[in-house]
């Protein structure tokens, strides 16, 4: 079997399944190797996050090169938050050179929530302007306007948040980005369906699915108190009372934590618009197997 | 397009233009200090963010909210206050100026800090302001995708 590509496959209409990969706070590749093979298989792209949280984490590139030795399609996030414009540039060339062809532009959350809050803040882009500068890049420019001698090709990826308020800003941005050159849309963990629905048929109203491939994150916990942890500290996630409690009350909260993931993964597939999933095991790198497998996705290879 | 002005070279003040820029500054920031809460980026898009001053965010965002707002607009840096951008869009719709809000800010030139935005823009450093949106047709663009709700 040819295996395709990210672009290609968001070209083709396939369902497109997405993972995310944590990289260890320590130099220890091995962890990184062994977080990749959960995901080998099953998913088309893998996410390497870039200090999520704003805590100190391997480099995003860095770990996709590893997932690149391990044959998976990395997807490396970059946030504005640590880097300025010259050093963003950098590291995407060299990302392109080792073979990395896909991005996912954020703004980052604020150093003031992590684990440094007294570091000095970047933002020097914002995520729009970064999606922007790499649809430059890929244009055979730098920011500078020096034309380069060979010109990446990144297929450039933006965030979204459905459940942020105001509701319509969120659209607004969510067309900005799309028009500055995202081609696919990573959202903000589903839980709460209903509104991510009324997101959705709003985006399909302006057409926007049609101009960027929008995948609906999903995620997948064990336990009550991971996401009770998520919702104190992670901004930009809504999480329900009521996924807390029916958490808590399972008696097997693991075997729970599956079936609400599948549930969620079997609505949204449902939903017009959505071109794939992007799932998040916080922590629990190992279930995603199985959650495919039950959601009746298929299995990549 | 905006891109292309990405890789253009960018001026910066020139300099017979410090004193005269500093003159300048003197009577913008006591209109727009206490006014605006103005925080002296240089490059003024006021009047695309319906006179708010979008640099009072924390990420100093120019281009609408980030992904960490709290479900009640509440800002993600300091959970007491609203979102800056949460305010300009609730002021841009009372004032039917949310097409406004779908203008690309290009990325912000540094050098333009606490340098006076009115000579920026006579100088063509940066792009005019939009005050005012002139026909009745471009207003009911203004007004949004959603004002029809």
């Amino acid at each position: 079997m040819v295996l395709m590509t990210l672009n290609e496959k968001i070209n083709s209409d396939r369902f497109i399944v997405c993972g995310e990969l944590r990289p260890p706070q320590s130099c220890n590749g091995d962890l990184v190797r062994d977080q990749a093979r959960h995901f080998k298989g099953f998913v088309d792209a893998l996410n390497t996050t870039d200090n999520q949280t704003a805590t100190v984490r391997m480099s995003s590139i860095a770990s996709a090169a590893i997932l690149l030795e391990e044959g998976i399609e990395p997807i490396i996030q970059m946030t504005c938050r640590d880097r300025n414009r010259l050093a963003m540039q950098s590291d995407l060339l060299g990302a392109a050179a080792l073979g990395v062809h896909n991005v996912l532009c954020l703004t980052g959350d604020h150093q003031s929530i992590g684990d440094q809050p007294e570091a000095r803040g970047v933002f020097d882009l914002d995520s729009i302007q970064l999606i922007a500068a790499v649809a430059t890049m890929n244009r055979g420019f730098l920011l500078s306007g020096k034309e380069m001698k060979k010109a990446p090709s990144f297929l450039i990826g933006g965030g979204a948040n459905p459940f942020g308020e105001p509701f319509e800003m969120r659209l607004i941005r969510l067309e900005k980005k799309i028009a500055a050159g995202a081609r696919f849309i990573q959202t903000q963990p589903v839980f709460n369906l209903s509104v991510f629905t009324r997101w959705m048929e709003r985006v399909v109203d302006m057409g926007l699915d049609r101009r960027a491939a929008i995948l609906a994150g999903v995620m997948a916990v064990r336990s009550a108190k991971t996401l009770q942890w998520m919702k104190a500290r992670v901004p930009g996630t809504r999480i329900q009372d009521e996924h807390i409690v029916r958490l808590d009350h399972a008696r097997d909260p693991e075997r729970e934590g599956v079936s609400m993931a599948v549930e969620t993964i079997q609505a949204l597939r449902s939903i017009k618009g959505v071109r794939g999933i992007h799932i998040m095991p916080t922590m629990w790198e190992s279930i995603t197997p199985t959650i495919i497998r039950e959601a009746g996705l298929p299995v990549t290879q | 397009m905006l891109i292309d002005s990405a890789i253009k070279a960018r001026k910066s003040l020139g300099p017979g233009e410090r004193r005269l820029s500093r003159l300048l500054l003197f009577a913008e920031d006591i209109i727009k200090v206490p006014l605006f809460r103005c925080q002296r980026c240089g490059e003024c898009i006021l009047s695309s963010t319906a006179f708010i001053c979008s640099q009072n965010c924390p990420k100093r965002m120019r281009n609408g909210p980030c992904g960490g707002t709290g479900e009640s607009g509440s800002c993600e840096v300091f959970p007491d206050r609203k979102c800056v951008w949460y305010r300009i869009y609730v002021r841009s719709r009372r004032l039917h100026r949310v097409r406004l809000l779908f203008q690309r800010n290009r990325p912000h030139n540094w050098n333009l800090e606490a340098t006076s935005a009115w000579l920026n823009v006579l100088r063509k450093r940066t792009e005019p302001p939009r005050w005012f949106l002139w026909n009745e047709k471009e207003r009911l663009r203004a007004s949004g995708p959603d004002d029809t709700e």
